[in-house]
């Protein structure tokens, strides 16, 4: 179980160019909830993530986890709990380092890392089972170096990482944002079966209400630091794109060109030409 | 041409775990230490003190090591808790360390004559075999330390050191330390190169307060080197290893001969600053024609990302 209790998050405190990201917010996903979050730019859905990830320390409040107070544990010693998927595909992996190697970092997440080699051929089995379920062909270029892969394939990778050693929860920053939408949609269907597999409770952060909708049975509409809106899994079967449209705009904010076009939207010029 | 080889190998093995630790930290981790010109005096001097102290030359090379890791994770520390970059606080170090180096040996130089070093377990044959023998026994000690940190490279904690180089947003994200591997990866280099300055001493059988001035550039010419010979990439470790080997018997094989040539040793940086332009400007304009030629070949969009 995932609990924030009046976590406010503000950067350059106490200064002319103080910035509140996140502001008393509460919040509680039991285990194994999947949670869609979504929000006008700088409503504080990174943010969000940050705080639960670890890579900022909330200014005030409190971070438990599985009833543990985690508020002032660094992102690597959190690592076994909680793991992340980030927005640019580029970021969950390391390029220079072949797959094998991207995975075996991701197979020591949350324990002790020792003296034993970090490759052998019990985990290399496993790595070949787990990519072999993309379908992408990975399981057989564990050597090939990840800079290779391409952006859909990379962030595939990333999602099995994550998956490789069961955390308690894991954070989706928009992780869809960069990739086109035939691979966005594979990528969403990754999604779902990997939160299904590994059954922990899932915050996805998106821009995209159709995806918000689809997926998950829970969903946070975020608006200047706070949770504006909490729709459980009926609220949320009965609501539209243009509710939650309204939800954002009422509570304030602009609703960004990034919301209102769909991935899906016909582009007229890029038609023209074909 | 035999005692070329065998003065490149004599005087080019010592350096391999130096310039090995140098390649830790330029490659594995993307930064300059440039403490190593301060560490790898310091342990020639630490070796040598212990030496004439009367410590067995194994463990005089060991204390060399440890003196020199010491030194690294200092500058570590500058870096951690001061904020300064590493490439500021190992200039910092590597000034301050020529004069613990001196404080250390007492006098600007200090011979090893009539000391015994890991030389004199064997006994000495006149002329050309003294070579052989030297190189022989300095291979021995190089293989056993770089085999041992190719080991080292493949762990769970070595394939981390390698991750926080390219991605170390990513590497936190998978529960590595980032902050405890510089420290690590500082400290190894370090050793590294203070296990070297204990190697050098003891063969050429002098310790000199100046020795460790222009190991940095030496090191990085003989990097692009075995780069240009070797293409490593931070998963082939075994590569990594042949190609600082490789580099660093060329680099000095190139000294030699220039020395043989009849250069004066005083133009010997000048040799050095040149072989680093030019392994600079091939790795620059060789690696272009062979990609073109290698794309010319093999007309597959997919090897673009490989030959960058």
């Amino acid at each position: 179980m995932l609990e924030l209790d009046e976590v406010g998050l503000v950067h350059n405190h106490r200064r002319t160019d103080e910035v509140v990201a996140l502001k008393d917010l509460s919040l509680t996903a039991p285990a194994g909830q999947f949670v869609t979050v979504i929000g006008s730019n700088g409503a504080g859905k990174s943010s969000l993530v940050r705080v639960v990830s670890g890579a900022a320390r909330p200014t005030s409040g409190r971070v438990r986890l599985c009833g543990r107070d985690m508020t002032r544990l660094p992102d690597y010693r959190r690592a076994g709990l909680v793991a992340r998927v980030f927005d640019d595909p580029r970021a969950g992996t390391a390029p220079e380092l072949s797959v094998e190697d991207n995975m075996a970092l991701a197979m020591s997440r949350g324990e002790r890392r020792t003296l034993r080699f970090a490759l052998s051929a019990k985990r290399r089995a496993l790595m070949r089972e787990r990519l072999a379920e993309l379908g992408l062909g990975l399981e057989d270029r564990l050597p090939d170096r990840v800079g290779l892969l391409s952006a859909g394939q990379r962030q595939s990778l990333t999602m099995v990482m994550a998956g490789l050693t069961r955390p308690e929860v894991l954070l989706l920053d928009e992780h869809l944002a960069a990739l086109d939408p035939g691979t966005a949609q594979r990528v969403l269907g990754l999604t779902a079966e990997l939160v299904r597999g590994v059954g922990c409770t899932t915050l996805m952060i998106t821009h995209n209400m159709d995806h918000a909708l689809a997926l998950g049975e829970r969903l946070l509409v975020m608006s200047r630091g706070r949770v504006v809106a909490d729709l459980d899994q009926r609220d949320k079967r009965a609501a539209s794109v243009a509710d939650l449209v309204e939800l954002i705009a009422g509570a304030g904010d602009t609703v960004s060109d990034r919301i209102l076009l769909r991935e899906d939207t016909p582009i007229e010029t890029t038609k023209g030409q074909q | 041409m035999d005692r070329i080889l065998l003065d490149a190998l004599v005087t080019g093995l010592p350096m391999i775990p130096v310039f090995l630790g140098i390649y830790t930290v330029f490659r594995l981790r993307e930064d300059f230490d440039l403490t190593v010109e301060g560490s790898f005096a310091a342990g020639g001097a630490v070796t040598t003190v212990t030496l004439i102290a009367g410590l067995h030359p194994a463990l005089a090379l060991v204390a060399g090591a440890l003196a020199g890791g010491v030194c690294g994770v200092l500058t570590a520390g500058l870096h951690l808790w001061l904020r300064i970059p590493v490439l500021l606080a190992g200039l910092v170090m590597s000034i301050g360390l020529f004069s613990v180096t001196l404080h250390i040996l007492g006098t600007p130089t200090r011979s090893l004559l009539a000391v015994p070093t890991v030389f004199t377990w064997f006994p000495a044959t006149p002329g050309a075999g003294a070579d052989l023998r030297m190189s022989i026994i300095l291979a021995v000690f190089v293989t056993a330390l770089v085999t041992a940190y190719a080991w080292f490279l493949r762990t769970e904690v070595g394939l981390a050191l390698r991750a926080t180089g390219v991605n170390a947003l990513m590497a936190r994200s998978q529960g590595v330390n980032d902050r405890a591997i510089t420290v690590l990866s500082l400290f190894l280099a370090n050793a590294m190169a203070g296990f070297g300055g204990g190697l050098i001493v003891q063969t050429q059988g002098y310790a000199d307060v100046n020795m460790g001035i222009g190991t940095f550039v030496a090191g990085i010419g003989a990097l692009l080197l075995g780069e240009l010979l070797v293409r490593p990439g931070r998963s082939t470790v075994l590569r990594i290893v042949v190609c600082v080997a490789a580099g660093t018997l060329a680099y000095r094989l190139i000294l030699v001969v220039a020395l043989r040539a009849g250069l004066p040793a005083g133009d010997l940086r000048g040799v050095t600053a040149l072989t680093l332009v030019v392994a600079v400007a091939a790795q620059r304009h060789l690696r272009d024609a062979v990609g073109a030629l290698r794309a010319r070949m093999t007309p597959d969009p997919k090897l673009e990302g490989s030959t960058r």
